[in-house]
């Protein structure tokens, strides 16, 4: 086990730059997603940790020692791939301890380990089957069992149930979280799928275009996301955005309505901003109250547990995510009103936070 | 009226005779250009090439087609050129085989990795492919010779060749010029065929290989080799076959010579019924070695059988 620390790493792919000065460090036994949508850099950065892609500038250290110019073999870490890049012609077995087999373990040795974590696993009784003979979520454990066999320093995870259908995927992440729970390794995982990243992390760290936008536990990210990007990208369904400027104390959205300013937000009279509310901070009520708004419903869509309601107002298309059924029907008219108090407040121009 | 047997004809069929001989025809009329076309061109000529085998036809005699029975094959049986070519044969064969084999993975295995102007240098390196064999037969021959070739002055140079002489007339030697010339020309075959499936190994598996501590050799190892036995196998047993029967680079070369020193059963037979113009002789050779050949192709799809079934 080893922490690993990040020091203002560039990568380009000749002149097309891909990373720009990142620092992250992370603790040792810590789970750490990169999340963030495809091209934002992030599988990049794993695999230069893993060291199978060049530092253009920078350092990575693992426990203190840098390792920019050591192979990836002498790196002691595991990877987890996305297509599992399990060796076709070779058995489970023989797949899990082909590592240990390299760095001439010995036999009895070896036999254990892969025991233990086949054990770990459930994979007993494939054992002797070629990865063909195997299903998706069988690979994805014969992947993981590949890694743990090692005890290696740290794990790096690209997007590895990215292939998996839905349920076995939900399956396969309560694996993994379980299994770090009782290994305790660094773990740094890479996806672009925000539920893998809120469940899965202890802390997350959003990237866009090759920055890092925020870095915090996944609460933190999902209650105060530190700009637009964050905001728009952690949570489901997406967080509803409505452009206005501050007028005479109040927020004046582009149609003319009225959003009070949050308790602790300073604005500069005709500052242009971004309001964000979440879909299941937006309450449906009774009758017209003090802040509250009158609309029309556009769309129904339910999900089963919950109900997305979509309503024209504040100039757009805003999502209602209520629990209550049966509340609305297309073309009824509803009192909608924003809880004060989980409204954000963007920077238009800088698309930063505010307050 | 209708019979009705335990044959399974329905009950109550009132087609008439005619008809029913027109349904039974039906399948065939619709496939019979096509097998006319077999027939024509592929039975009738090896029907008439194996008939010759046991005929006396020599183009000079004009009294010549007489049926001979076993005769040239008990004289096949007595024949020291022939035999002298079979053994010729395994080693232009084996040696040309793995040689192209050998050249061609390297090239394979060097085109496969990215570097500048790689698309160029595969163009160039599949360029003798494209060049007619005997022409490239031509080209060597002038180049092993020491009046108009650089080659027998390198290999004097470097004390290979105690003289500046041309290789392709020293008994000794002679194999070895169109072997070498079949080697340059045959490499792309091998090259193109391991680079499509080199291409097709998955890369994440080299790297997934490099983090679980595999260096070069044992990636190669484990990972190419596996997966491109298959490929390997088939295209060396194919590869094999076709340079057995391959006589353009030697006719051209050294005509079989000096003292049938390059002489193949392929080339012998050529010899036989384009210079001798002794067909019925010559029929007679081409079919032993057609015989020789189909024993080692049911090798290749007995080979090719348990391959894909262990898969």
């Amino acid at each position: 086990m080893a922490s690993i620390t990040i020091e203002a790493i560039t990568k380009t792919f000749g002149t097309v730059p891909v990373l720009n000065d990142i620092d992250l460090s992370i603790a040792d036994g810590e789970f750490v997603v990169l999340v963030g949508p495809s091209g934002c850099g992030k599988s990049t950065l794993l695999r230069m940790i893993a060291g199978l892609e060049d530092i253009t500038a920078g350092e990575i250290r693992i426990d203190d020692r840098r390792i920019n110019e050591v192979a990836p073999k002498d790196r002691d870490i595991a990877m987890v791939f996305q297509s599992y890049a399990l060796y076709p012609h070779m058995t489970v077995a023989d797949n899990m301890s082909y590592s240990l087999k390299l760095r001439k373990t010995a036999k009895e040795r070896i036999a254990e380990a892969v025991g233990a974590a086949a054990g770990k696993l459930g994979l007993d009784p494939l054992l002797a089957r070629r990865p063909k003979a195997l299903s998706g979520g069988q690979r994805q454990r014969v992947a993981m069992g590949r890694a743990i066999v090692r005890h290696p320093k740290a794990f790096l995870f690209d997007e590895p149930l990215s292939n998996l259908d839905a349920r076995l995927r939900e399956q396969m992440r309560a694996e993994i979280k379980r299994l770090h729970k009782s290994i305790g390794a660094t773990s740094v995982y890479v996806t672009h799928d925000q539920i893998e990243a809120m469940t899965l992390a202890d802390r997350i760290v959003a990237m866009h275009g090759g920055i890092i936008q925020q870095v915090g536990n996944p609460l933190d990210l999902y209650d105060r996301p530190a700009n637009l990007f964050v905001a728009g990208f952690i949570g489901s369904p997406a967080m509803n955005f409505v452009e206005g400027h501050r007028r005479a104390g109040a927020i004046e959205t582009d149609d003319g309505s009225k959003i009070a300013i949050p308790d602790g937000v300073q604005l500069a009279e005709g500052q242009a901003v971004t309001v964000g509310i979440r879909p299941e901070h937006v309450r449906i009520v009774a009758g017209p109250e003090a802040g509250s708004y009158a609309a029309r419903v556009d769309l129904v869509e339910p999900t089963g547990f919950g109900t997305i309601v979509h309503v024209r107002l504040l100039g757009q298309d805003l999502k209602i995510y209520t629990l209550e059924r049966g509340i609305a029907a297309v073309g009824q008219p509803l009192h909608i009103a924003l809880d004060g108090a989980r409204l954000h407040v963007f920077d238009r121009e800088t698309t930063n936070r505010i307050g | 009226m209708t019979l009705h047997t335990a044959s399974g004809s329905p009950a109550g069929d009132r087609r008439t005779p005619m008809q029913k001989i027109a349904a039974r025809l039906e399948p065939w009329l619709y496939s019979a250009p096509v097998l006319i076309l077999i027939v024509a061109i592929m039975l009738v000529p090896l029907a008439l090439g194996v008939s010759y085998a046991f005929r006396d036809i020599r183009l000079l005699n004009p009294f010549s087609g007489a049926f001979v029975g076993l005769k040239h094959f008990r004289d096949l049986a007595g024949d020291g050129a022939f035999r002298g070519a079979l053994v010729n044969t395994l080693w232009w064969t084996f040696s040309s085989v793995i040689l192209q084999f050998i050249f061609g993975l390297i090239l394979a295995l060097l085109l496969n990795r990215p570097f500048k102007g790689r698309a160029l240098a595969q163009a160039l390196c599949f360029l003798p492919w494209a060049v007619p064999s005997f022409l490239s037969g031509l080209d060597w021959a002038w180049m092993f010779n020491p009046v108009v070739g650089p080659i027998p002055h390198w290999l004097y140079a470097l004390g290979i060749l105690s003289e500046p002489s041309n290789i392709l007339s020293d008994p000794e030697t002679a194999m070895w010029g169109p072997i070498v010339a079949n080697v340059w020309w045959g490499i792309p075959f091998f090259a193109i065929t391991m680079l499509a499936a080199l291409q097709a190994i998955p890369k994440d598996l080299y790297e997934a290989a490099e983090i679980d501590g595999a260096g070069p050799i044992e990636r190669f190892r484990s990972i190419t080799v596996p997966f491109l036995a298959p490929t390997m196998a088939i295209s060396i047993l194919l590869r094999t076959v076709w340079i057995a029967n391959f006589a353009d680079l030697i006719i051209v070369m050294t005509n079989g010579g000096p003292a049938d020193r390059t002489q193949i059963v392929a080339s012998y037979i050529f010899t036989q019924a384009f210079r001798r113009l002794d067909f019925g002789y010559a029929s007679a050779i081409a079919l032993v070695l057609l015989v020789l050949l189909l024993a080692y192709s049911m090798l290749i799809v007995v080979l090719r059988q348990t391959m894909l079934t262990r898969h």
